[in-house]
């Protein structure tokens, strides 16, 4: 424990046993005990060192002027004895606190005076001879530098020093407390700038001398082994790996290895200020901690996976890093000797910070949305777990998708509508995709329910499930005709636009119903149902009809958690006027950006606005688009019209919003614009649902929507959603009959090759049907035991040693009812009972009921003499899946 | 709010990677005591340690699983400069009712002359492959020809990076859309070699991997980095670890015509970078559908990255690596003003780990 500072730079001290306590060394020594926060918050003079911890000052001690190094006493009693080397390179024993030892009594105050007076560089306590201190000193030309005092003069040593040291002489005369004479003198005409034991023998003393290194063997002074270097100052020893050992040279770092001592095994990246410090860290293996002069930093040189070095031409490597513990400069840090990778870092104004440097986190996600990571040994598993407070917080997409997917979104063919309720019914988005839809869908799946209306207007098919976007492009035939306000007496103060294809257009909006009529009145009612007063009232009046609107309002404001303010609008709206510079007329346009709603903002728009000019309305962009384009759809010419919507389009592509898809409709510019969604969201899953009912040789062909339905599929085999994605497979091929798969596996015939799926398949379509071969009932029945192509028998069962084909006796009445294709459930269970299956591996099988029963209780194959562990073989069988039929 | 749980993992030295198989059902781990352990979790929740062997004769970096389409199979990588690769057996003994599996060296690379750092499966879709990187720069692609037989590999490409290689990343796009793409990272200290990513792009032309882009703005070393799941996305994200978090967005620009041999040019975005974790940053790791970024770094903590709808990332959640949660994360000072009594008892906790990390959690403002 030894340590060279320089100046009044603080410098800090662990003590050697105490794990709570350390020594700051300026001007005087202090003695702190650290602790945990909760447990001395309550006292006075505490200073927190980090969140957690702080220290409290125990001890001063200012017997000792001109201090040059200090190094703490190695062994448990006494405790807090110090050895201090002073600028006249005398060693002064102290203690800090009050020891009532008789022993340290005796050591307190004892000097050990060389014979020229310079400066003590370092001093090191031998870790095995606790008597012994080395110390390092300045060059003096008639003089050694290394000096060993033995500090066991007066009182009886330890049982395990031997008895010739005992009988040492001190050579003091001055009643114990000054010693002149060294046990050992070493390095002659020479200066000592850093010292240590090396643990490997106690005789061995590692010093940096002027020029050189040298290892002195107290065993025979005259010798010592050495190699010239410059890197001569804190010498240190690695304390899990004996002969290595590093050594300082202004802001290089060498490593040292003592079997090979001719040259370092490393040198480290220098630094450009000059080091002050190295430690090795005393809680894990080669870890090297450094500090410059000036610096807020400590780096770290991690060596623990070097190679000894000794045979190796490999560099080995290390991981450089470096930390930085407070914001100002650090004097000095100290390894804290067993709490793992934590140290105690001293700023020159002894600001103290507690600091653990920690180890590198690996860490991965898995497909179910937790998150492991790897600290140091241990692993930590973490999961998101929802509280009451953050049920306002978004959930990730992840988890939306796979609640999803368990709440069947995507499925309802019937009530397109529902997904959105399936999907949470939380997302405006998927709200209005799957309303679109709802309206649209109709027109594209003539098999559904269709009235006959719709019939008449199968030639349109096409147009209409292309969106809004190509109805109008479309439009032909556009009469104007000049609406008055329901209320007034004036004729044409608006002017609506009409043509089949419009309403249509309405019609997907979803303001008109499917009737010849064109009443927005069950609308109206199914918003007002809604509680979406603002958004009725904004209907009614593009309808021209105010009094509804106000009405409407007043129903609102009176409705439970109605808003009064409800009334006030409509107050505002029954003062409407057309005249031009009417009051009205300027501070509605004045004041309507002040409203918070929407719709009511878009409705004062409106009423303001000059003829054809509704740029209030249309760029409203909280108002839902399918609001939007219906009022488009009503009060624009052909040709603002379609500007309108492409530029609307666009917008929503760029976006990615799904309520464009109501003007792109399920085409390549819906693709696209599910692209963007996609990008922005990663919501695969909508959009594989989405545009699986697009056409499939336009749409569903497109790679893109391939990529996402892959992806998606992907997704449910990733969370073992396995009955889910069948689903998905058998919703996708109804759709798009391409994606039916094809026969995988055929069982033919061991004697003539041929395909035996004829007579025992479970699927009866693919083939002639069994009947044909007398499955049942018939005469022919041993036919079906038999291969279709050259009547000899197929294989037994290798449990109920029946030849296959015969059914399984367990499930009674499967064989009858096998010409009829029962669709229940069971029925296709029991069928499965029948199905030919057979281990991969040992190519023993038989009925697929038998062998699942058998492996039930088995882990071998049911034939006798074969090992093999059929089941086990297939590592995924052992899942189960995570999602429920 | 994620909570952390501890498990007593046992590895006798420091643990370097962690890796999740398809399901998220089983667990790798693989440390500096130079073996590799196997986890499975059981119905309850809990995982348990089914395997542990000693894999090399150095400390092991990575281990990485195989899409279990492959079998159950792992690969792993070691400062011994090999590589290797493991499959699960069925035991002759009866290892499966004592909870234990039974693994064995199918293969041993030995293509590098130093460390390999990385060892990374492709993407399902081009087949049985295996892709390592070492300290000499040199990536290797393997490719097993016959999936039943893993016991063969051949050394498919080797792609010099020039620099130092820390880790590799496949693009997992199965897009045919998008041609396999590889980014490697170097974590070379010397700044003024450049760009530390490089990503390469195989062309079906030449039947080589080319170099398609340098990320020249990322200088200083890097430690990790991870292509974010596609899922069918127009464009590829990429998160790198390096003294800070960036997260890049590559946009495939158009090829002008078909016939066009050279590789992919992109349009490389910045989305992110955060220097939250001081110095430096260790590992990135994208959740399943890559809305969700965690990292850790030197500050000893684990952050979780989420973007909103404008692409605007920002910070979650930060735990310590002990699992407790970072006092003051949310914004909110110090949670535990509250009253004396329960403060003093939160601490005390913190002091006992896992339970702690769920008392404070609980004590801090959502």
């Amino acid at each position: 424990c030894s340590l060279g500072y320089g100046g009044s730079k603080p410098d800090i001290l662990w003590s050697p046993h105490h794990v709570d306590r350390y020594v700051i060394c300026d001007s005087e020594l202090s003695l702190y005990r650290i602790e945990s926060l909760g447990s001395t918050e309550a006292k006075a003079g505490v200073i927190q060192l980090s969140e957690e911890t702080a220290a409290t000052l125990l001890a001063i001690n200012s017997d000792t002027p001109y201090m040059k190094c200090v190094a703490w006493y190695p062994k448990h009693e006494p405790e807090c004895l110090l050895a201090v080397g002073q600028a006249n390179g005398r060693v002064v024993l102290t203690s800090l606190g009050q020891s009532h030892n008789s022993k340290c009594k005796e050591l307190m105050g004892k000097e050990f005076v060389p014979k020229h007076a310079r400066q003590c560089n370092t001093l090191s306590w031998n870790p095995a001879d606790s008597n012994w201190l080395a110390a390092g000193l300045d060059k003096h030309r008639a003089d050694f530098s290394v000096l060993i005092w033995d500090i066991s003069s007066k009182y009886a040593p330890e049982a395990t020093v031997p008895p010739e040291k005992i009988r040492l002489p001190s050579g003091d005369a001055d009643v114990g407390t000054v010693v002149t004479k060294p046990l050992y003198e070493l390095g002659q005409n020479d200066a000592c700038l850093s010292l240590c034991w090396l643990p490997r023998d106690q005789k061995l003393l590692l010093a940096g001398m002027h020029r050189n290194l040298a290892i002195f063997d107290l065993r025979n002074t005259s010798q010592k082994m050495f190699v010239n270097t410059k890197a001569i100052q804190g010498v240190t020893v690695d304390p899990f790996f004996h002969d290595r050992v590093a050594s300082f040279f202004e802001g290089q770092v060498a490593i040292w290895d003592l079997r090979k001592f001719e040259k370092p095994v490393l040198t480290l990246s220098e630094q450009p200020k000059p080091l002050t410090k190295v430690a090795w860290c005393p809680t894990r293996a080669g870890l090297l901690a450094t500090l410059t002069r000036d610096s807020n930093v400590v780096r770290l040189y991690d060596m623990q996976h070097a190679p000894t070095p000794i045979g190796d031409e490999t560099e080995p490597t290390i991981i450089e890093r470096s930390v930085q513990p407070c914001e100002s400069f650090i004097s000095s840090f100290a390894w804290h000797p067993s709490a793992q990778n934590r140290m105690v870092v001293v700023s020159p104004n002894r600001a103290m910070t507690d600091f653990t440097v920690f180890e590198r986190i690996s860490l991965a996600w898995s497909s179910t949305s937790s998150l492991m990571w790897a600290c140091g040994r241990h692993l930590y598993d973490c999961a998101e777990e929802r509280t009451g407070s953050e049920a306002a917080v978004e959930s990730d997409i992840a988890t939306k998708m796979r609640a999803r997917a368990q709440s069947r979104y995507g499925h309802d063919t019937v009530q397109v509508w529902r997904n959105y309720v399936l999907a949470g019914g939380d997302d405006p988005q998927l709200k209005s995709l799957w309303y679109t839809l709802h309206y649209i869908l109709p027109f594209q799946c003539p098999y559904l329910t269709l009235d006959q209306e719709q019939k008449q207007q199968g030639n349109k098919q096409t147009v209409v499930y292309s969106g809004i976007k190509n109805i109008v492009k479309s439009s032909s035939g556009t009469t104007e005709s000049r609406r008055s306000w329901s209320d007034s007496d004036r004729q044409g103060d608006v002017v609506r636009y009409h043509s089949e294809e419009r309403s249509l257009a309405l019609r997907l909006c979803g303001w008109i119903g499917r009737g010849p009529d064109v009443d927005v009145e069950p609308f109206l009612r199914s918003l007002e149902q809604e509680g979406e007063w603002e958004r009725a009232a904004a209907v009614a009046l593009f309808n021209l009809d105010i009094r509804r609107a106000i009405q409407i309002l007043n129903k609102g404001a009176s409705s439970e958690k109605g808003d009064l303010n409800l009334n006030v609008v409509a107050m505002a709206l029954s003062g409407h006027t057309d005249e031009k510079s009417s009051l009205w007329r300027e501070m509605c346009s004045s004041l309507r950006l002040q409203l918070r709603s929407p719709y009511l903002r878009a409705s004062f728009a409106f009423l303001t606005s000059e003829p054809g000019a509704y740029d209030g309305v249309l760029y409203e962009s909280r108002v839902a688009v399918r609001d939007r384009v219906a009022f488009a759809c009503m009060f624009l010419s052909d040709t603002q019209l379609s500007r309108y919507i492409d530029k609307l389009t666009n917008e929503m592509k760029e976006a990615g919003n799904l309520e464009g898809i109501l003007l792109t409709g399920l085409t390549k510019d819906g693709v696209d614009l599910m692209e963007s969604y996609v990008d922005r969201t990663g919501d695969v899953q909508t959009a594989s649902f989405c545009m699986l009912k697009g056409s499939p040789g336009e749409v569903v062909k497109d790679p893109r929507v391939q990529c996402w339905i892959e992806n998606y599929r992907n997704l449910l085999d990733a969370w073992r959603f396995w009955h889910k994605r069948a689903e998905f497979d058998i919703h996708r091929s109804k759709l798009d009959p391409s994606s039916k798969p094809l026969a995988q596996v055929f069982v033919s015939c061991n004697f003539c090759g041929k395909s035996i799926s004829y007579s025992c398949s479970a699927m009866p379509h693919q083939g002639r049907s069994f009947s044909q071969y007398g499955v049942s009932g018939s005469p022919t029945k041993s036919k079906v035991t038999s291969c279709p192509g050259c009547r000899k028998p197929l294989p037994r069962c290798a449990l109920c040693l029946m030849n296959m084909g015969t059914p399984v006796s367990s499930c009674p009445g499967t064989g009858k009812s096998d010409e009829k294709v029962d669709l229940s459930k069971d029925k296709k269970l029991a069928q499965f009972n029948n199905w030919f299956t057979w281990c991969h591996n040992c190519r023993h099988g038989g009925h697929a009921g038998h062998m699942l029963s058998w492996f039930r209780d088995h882990t071998e194959c049911p034939v006798s003499a074969c090992t093999c562990k059929c089941m086990q073989l297939d590592t995924t069988g052992n899942l189960v899946p995570s999602d429920t039929t | 709010m994620f909570v952390a749980r501890s498990i007593a993992a046992d590895h006798k030295d420091l643990i370097h990677d962690v890796s999740y198989d398809f399901h998220g059902r089983r667990m790798a781990t693989c440390s500096s005591d130079q073996s590799v352990k196997v986890w499975d979790k059981s119905e309850s929740g809990e995982w348990h340690c089914t395997a542990s062997w000693k894999t090399h004769s150095g400390s092991v970096w990575r281990v990485t699983w195989a899409h279990p389409e492959f079998g159950q199979v792992l690969a792993s990588c070691s400062f011994d400069r090999t590589a290797a690769v493991w499959e699960e057996i069925v035991g002759e003994s009866n290892d499966k009712q004592r909870g234990q599996s039974h693994w064995i060296k199918r293969t041993t690379l030995v293509d590098s002359r130093t460390s390999v750092t990385d060892v990374k499966f492709a993407p399902k879709h081009m087949g049985l492959m295996l892709t390592t990187c070492s300290a000499d720069g040199v990536v290797r692609i393997y490719e097993a020809p016959d999936v039943m037989n893993l016991s063969q590999w051949s050394l498919q490409h080797e792609i010099s990076s020039k620099l130092s290689c820390s880790c590799i990343s496949w693009n997992p796009s199965s897009s045919r859309a998008h041609p396999p793409m590889i980014a490697v990272g170097s974590d070379d200290s010397c700044v003024t070699y450049g760009g530390k990513v490089q990503i390469y792009e195989y062309n079906e032309n030449t039947r080589k991997y080319a170099k398609a882009e340098t990320l020249m703005t990322v200088t200083d070393p890097v430690h990790d980095l991870a292509f974010a799941p596609n899922l069918g996305r127009s464009f590829h994200v990429l998160a790198v670890a390096t003294k800070d978090v960036r997260i890049f967005k590559l946009m495939p620009m158009r090829k002008e015509t078909a016939t066009s041999s050279g590789p992919t040019k992109f349009e490389v975005q910045i989305m992110a970078q955060f220097d939250h974790h001081n110095s430096q940053v260790w590992r990135v790791s994208w959740n399943i559908t890559s809305t969700l970024l965690a990292s850790s770094g030197d500050d000893g903590c684990v952050r979780l990255w989420k973007a909103n709808y404008m692409d605007n990332w920002k910070c979650t959640g930060i735990l310590k690596g002990d699992g407790s949660p970072v006092i003051g994360s949310s914004g909110q000072p110090v949670a535990l003003s509250a009253a004396g009594g329960s403060s003093a008892l939160a601490s005390q906790n913190a002091l006992n780990g896992v339970m702690a990390g769920r008392k404070k959690a609980q004590l801090m403002p959502g």
